[in-house]
């Protein structure tokens, strides 16, 4: 029942904020709050109880639609809890920033929590059909998130990532009907591992991979990505960077790779060169961008490519390095929008010529934006490195060519570049126009940032504190990937 | 002897307290960083003691690891290994960094974020000393970016100037340029010996030739980006644009020999592979050549010094390369000490005459005794001359290299100490003698104390020569003549073309039919040897040229395509609508009324697109549930 609790608790807050009168935005702000605070720590709870060593816990199975070997079955292992973790946090935070959202408060504030409902159903589903419902849910509160609450151009953003991502569903709805009527079931764990043919594997993955890919997203998939983050209002960003883009690395991790083991193997290469390729690609085009939320939105891509380098070495080091960067990269990226969205309400401007000064206008703002984007970076001691370092030993380790692993670290290179020469204009220097009567954080805001600083810090400085909940899980998946 | 621990806990305490304060209260709160970098020392003295008299060659006095990772069998671990190597190195860095620190409280006492200043020094200190007591090199490589993240801060310490700004970027991104070697070659040695400790990577495995030079040379990158040896040496020059005691800690004496003592730690990589160990002293001797050339052209008195270091670490790697391991790292060592020394003086000189150009200086030796003389002990030191430290240093490379039948590198090296003799002399008598150009006062005592201690360790240290070498379990020697002679003999001549060139104060110093005579190497010289104007112009404007050209491919091309798509789609859509209309809208009706009237006329095609597919994706659940049901029927 937990589970359960923890996926649909915000569902009762979106459903209580959204038939509130319009008038009453600071009760639903304020709803929106407890509710998502009262999920985080029902998360912490489960965390708190879960058993590292064990598989699936937590497990909840009620026959659904029976004749279709259909069912409501939902569990967490020690992959899906961090993600959990991720979504209850990031939705808090969201919740938070968006203190002082006047348009239409409470509509917003109820599609911020139905956005929760979807995020934390992914995680959690253990059943095709469930896991495409929340797959397939998430894309409404967003689309409504940009296309109302966005910025100038928010129409051509919002349906933009509503038909892209659809369009994968599309192929991904292809590929979970294939695999029922190969195995007579939607049970998501009950299909690990089984040993399907390889051709059909090959198909199916194909299948997924395209859904998955777009979501990622995967270079040449990405182009809905830098639109709908500079549409998106800061919270938006948020969720949008720091989960919805692991739904798709996710989706390989749960599903891809321990169902189509075989496959999975022998795309390992394709999807390889594509991660190389994203990362430098990302991070040359992030060097180019002269609005800072592009910018944060072309390093996505750039990050991403790491986690699918690591899938895609199908090693111990490099999936628990999937993880990881998934996990920093939502931590991280979260502070970089929220602290560019700060800025931005106070300057109204995200072009990088006209903000600078930063550290000594508003230091708080200028030092917390450094420590993100160090963070980012890469900087060892930081969450960011954890993951980019284990994705690079395990892409070494496996048997892919060599050459795609050098190209990868060479990002590493270009992220310091386009991080470093934003840090420089932004960060650096005397406070230009636009800065030089502006406030630092306030309190609120600043409590915003503290508990993503301190995971940055965590996770960086004792891998353990992540590595614990994956390394298991990992273990298992490299076996089911080397006995196929 | 837990209390090893502390050395590196104690300045990373200080910069947990002053990095989260408030400016004000920071700038009050320097003491913190000051008190644990004193502390760190006496332990670290403690700790050399206790190690004395060594002798067991890579034996560690103490260990101890704590695991900060798992992944399925094997642990990552951070550990503290005290052995002959980390407990000099140790002293090395708590010494030159109290020094730093106590005469960085007169240098730095006017500026408004001096408590920021001293949190980064306490935290580059901290960095440091995890490296030199790392037990693997995962940690080692991890203390080693946290270090570039401070030199990074210190460069650009005076960020509203341009410059500094600009040679903080130029040195984070070339020394990371290393970095992806050194990070490839983690990745080698970790799928090849399945570890990063010391005791497996450096003991217990078996290096293949083939796997060892791979490794090497991609540790060598990385060696040659922090310790900025030719072709990755263009960040160190302006990288003077920090404050003068933080680029003698971290930009002299320390950080930039991480890359020596990389190499030291690393040898028996190295030594396996055998190609490796002739590309180190080929890199070095180059350098150690390259950089005293430039050193010799330099008018700001920083700059000098700046490719001076450059000289000398190329030097330590020739030492290295040779199999040296000894030679290369005392002369780390007898560098640290004196490099700082001539760092701090010229702190002071800086300070006095308002210039670091050598041009606009002269006189400071009449009005300023304790600086002339300290300054003096460090020149004679870089010189090489008996009985200064750096005499012994270089001396025992130069054998190792005649030893080892290197006689070409051993000319080369000869020739690049008679450049260092030239270019000290060069600066010394242009700063100290001649007339004073401006007015001349001695510096604070808590400026004068520790360049007092570092002449004085500079002056004597010399003599422990051979004892240096057995606390590392080597043979001690002292000096054979043979060797002794020639390097002083060369040394003494580079001193006296530099007092012909520019000591004569008889004449007015005119040095231009000398530059119009070696025209062609003078002007390349002046031109940094084209370095720098190269990497500007080929990668750092070529990749903003490419990263442009990919940005408008992006939004061209990718986007395009997606775009393209999309009003394909749209038109199609048309059509979806025609039928959405008259077919759907005629089943669900009551349904249809609604969205219609909710769609406002501009919206309508869009609204119709997401409405083409709703239908299709309903429209295919429907058939698909019509399907089960008529095959589970």
């Amino acid at each position: 029942m937990l589970l359960t609790a923890i996926i649909f608790l915000p569902l009762v807050g979106a459903i209580v904020t959204a038939l509130m009168p319009k008038d009453r935005g600071s009760v639903a702000r304020w709803i929106a709050a407890g509710v998502t605070a009262a999920d985080l720590a029902l998360v912490v709870f489960l965390a708190l109880r879960f058993d590292v060593a064990q598989g699936m816990q937590f497990a909840e199975k009620i026959a659904w639609v029976p004749q279709f070997g259909i069912s409501y079955h939902l569990g967490v292992d020690g992959i899906s809890i961090t993600m959990l973790f991720l979504s209850a946090l990031l939705s808090l935070i969201a919740v938070v920033a968006s203190w002082k959202m006047e348009t239409k408060p409470t509509a917003y504030f109820a599609m911020l929590l139905l956005l929760e409902v979807g995020m934390n159903g992914v995680f959690v589903a253990l059943d095709f059909v469930l896991f495409y419902v929340f797959w397939e849910l998430v894309l409404v509160p967003m689309y409504f998130l940009i296309g109302t609450w966005g910025g100038p151009r928010r129409e051509y953003a919002s349906i933009k990532f509503f038909l892209y991502t659809l369009f994968g569903s599309v192929f991904m709805l292809v590929g979970i009907i294939a695999l029922y009527l190969q195995t007579g079931t939607f049970d998501i764990s009950a299909m690990a591992d089984l040993g399907l043919p390889a051709t059909f594997q090959w198909w199916v993955f194909a299948a997924f991979f395209l859904g998955f890919a777009v979501k990622v997203p995967v270079f040449p998939l990405h182009t809905w990505l830098p639109d709908a983050h500079v549409e998106a209002p800061t919270a938006a960003s948020v969720l949008l960077a720091g989960i919805m883009l692991k739904m798709g690395t996710y989706g390989f991790i749960r599903i891809a790779l321990p169902i189509l083991p075989n496959a999975a193997n022998q795309w390992a290469p394709f999807i390889t060169a594509l991660a190389a390729i994203s990362i430098v690609y990302g991070a040359a085009l992030a060097f180019a961008q002269t609005d800072l939320k592009k910018l944060v939105a072309y390093s996505s891509v750039s990050h991403m490519g790491f986690v699918m380098l690591g899938i895609a070495s199908g090693t111990a080091e490099g999936l628990n390095g999937a993880v990881a960067v998934m996990f920093s990269h939502g931590v991280v990226t979260g502070m970089l929008f929220l602290i560019v969205g700060m800025v931005y309400e106070r300057t109204h401007t995200r072009m990088i010529q006209d903000v600078s000064g930063l550290s000594n206008q508003v230091p708080v703002a200028g030092g917390l934006l450094a420590f993100a984007s160090f963070a980012s970076l890469g900087l060892p001691g930081l969450s960011g490195f954890v993951g980019e370092f284990l994705t690079l030993l395990g892409a070494w380790k496996s048997s892919v060519p060599a050459a795609w692993v050098v190209i990868a670290a060479i990002g590493v290179l270009l992220a310091a570049a386009y991080t470093l020469s934003m840090v420089q204009r932004v960060i650096l220097g005397a406070p230009s126009e636009a800065v030089s009567k502006i406030s630092d954080l306030t309190v609120r805001e600043v409590a915003v940032l503290v508990p993503l600083v301190v995971l940055t810090l965590t996770v960086g400085l004792y891998w353990n504190s992540l590595l614990r909940f994956t390394d298991p899980v990992v273990t298992r998946i490299v076996a089911m990937l080397a006995g196929a | 002897m837990g209390y090893i621990v502390a050395i590196p806990l104690l300045p990373t305490i200080a910069f947990a307290l002053l990095a989260p304060m408030s400016g004000r209260v920071r700038n009050k709160a320097v003491w913190v960083s000051v008190a644990a970098v004193i502390i760190a020392l006496a332990l670290s003295l403690v700790a050399f003691v206790q190690v004395w008299p060594g002798g067991h060659e890579g034996e560690a006095v103490y260990h101890s690891s704590a695991v900060f990772a798992s992944i399925g069998t094997m642990d990552l671990g951070v550990g503290v290994l005290l052995d002959p190597v980390s407990a000099v190195m140790l002293v090395v860095v708590t010494l030159v960094g109290a020094c730093v620190q106590v005469y960085s409280i007169g240098y730095m006492h006017r500026d408004a974020r001096i408590g920021w200043y001293y949190a980064v020094l306490s935290l580059f200190t901290a960095a440091m000393l995890v490296l030199v007591l790392a037990d693997n090199f995962l940690q080692l490589y991890m203390a080693w970016e946290v270090m570039g993240l401070c030199s990074y801060l210190l460069i650009g310490f005076w960020h509203e100037q341009v410059a500094p700004r600009k040679a903080s970027l130029k040195a984070f991104l070339t020394t990371r340029v290393g970095d992806v070697g050194f990070a490839l070659g983690l990745a080698v040695m970790y799928a090849t010996a399945g570890s990063f400790d010391f005791s497996v990577v450096l003991h217990d495995f078996q290096w293949a030739p083939a796997a060892a030079t791979t490794v090497s040379l991609l540790l060598l990158f990385g060696a040659m980006g922090k310790s900025a040896q030719v072709p990755l040496h263009v960040w160190l020059p302006d990288a003077m644009a920090g404050p003068t005691p933080a680029s003698a800690l971290i930009h002299a004496a320390t950080m930039v020999a991480a890359g020596v003592f990389l190499v030291a730690r690393a040898l028996p990589i190295f030594e396996a592979s055998g190609v490796a160990l002739t590309v180190t002293m080929l890199v070095g001797v180059i350098t150690a050549l390259a950089g005293g050339m430039l050193a010799a052209v330099q008018h700001d008195i920083k700059k000098v010094l700046a490719y001076s270091t450059i000289s000398q670490l190329g030097y330590m790697f020739v030492a290295l390369g040779a199999g040296g391991i000894v030679a290369g790292f005392y002369h780390l060592v007898t560098h640290a000490f004196f490099k700082s020394l001539l760092f701090l003086g010229a702190g002071v000189i800086i300070h006095a005459a308002h210039t670091q150009d050598m041009r606009e200086m002269g006189g400071l030796a009449r009005k300023m005794p304790v600086t002339t003389v300290t300054f003096t002990i460090g020149s004679l030191a870089l010189a090489g001359i008996f009985p200064f430290s750096g005499f012994w240093s270089k001396d025992e490379i130069l054998t190792v290299l005649w030893h080892g039948e290197h006689y070409v590198v051993f000319a080369l090296a000869l020739a690049a100490a008679f450049v260092t003799a030239v270019y000290v002399a060069r600066l010394w008598f242009r700063v100290f003698t001649g007339p004073e150009q401006s007015e001349l006062k001695e510096a604070h005592i808590e400026m004068l104390v520790p360049m007092g201690v570092l002449a004085a360790i500079s002056a004597v240290i010399g003599f422990g020569s051979p004892y240096f070498a057995q606390f590392l379990g080597h043979e001690g020697e002292w000096p054979a003549a043979p060797i002794a002679l020639t390097s002083t003999a060369v040394a003494g001549l580079g001193l006296a073309l530099g007092w012909w060139a520019y000591g004569r104060r008889t004449k007015v110093l005119n040095t231009r039919p000398l530059k119009q005579r070696a025209g062609f190497v003078y002007g390349a010289l002046t031109m940094k040897l084209y370095f720098d104007i190269t990497y500007d112009f080929f990668i750092v404007r070529g990749y903003g040229l490419l990263a442009d050209a990919l940005a408008v491919f992006d939004t061209t091309v990718v986007d395009g395509i997606v775009n393209g798509a999309g009003a394909v789609w749209r038109s199609g859509a048309h059509v979806g609508a025609l039928i959405d209309r008259y077919v759907i809208d005629g089943a669900v009706n009551g349904t249809a009324t609604l969205v219609r009237a909710a769609g406002a006329r501009v919206r309508r095609i869009q609204v119709g697109r997401i409405q083409a597919y709703q239908g299709l994706m309903v429209g295919a659940i429907v058939l698909l549930m019509l399907w089960l049901v008529v095959k589970g029927a």
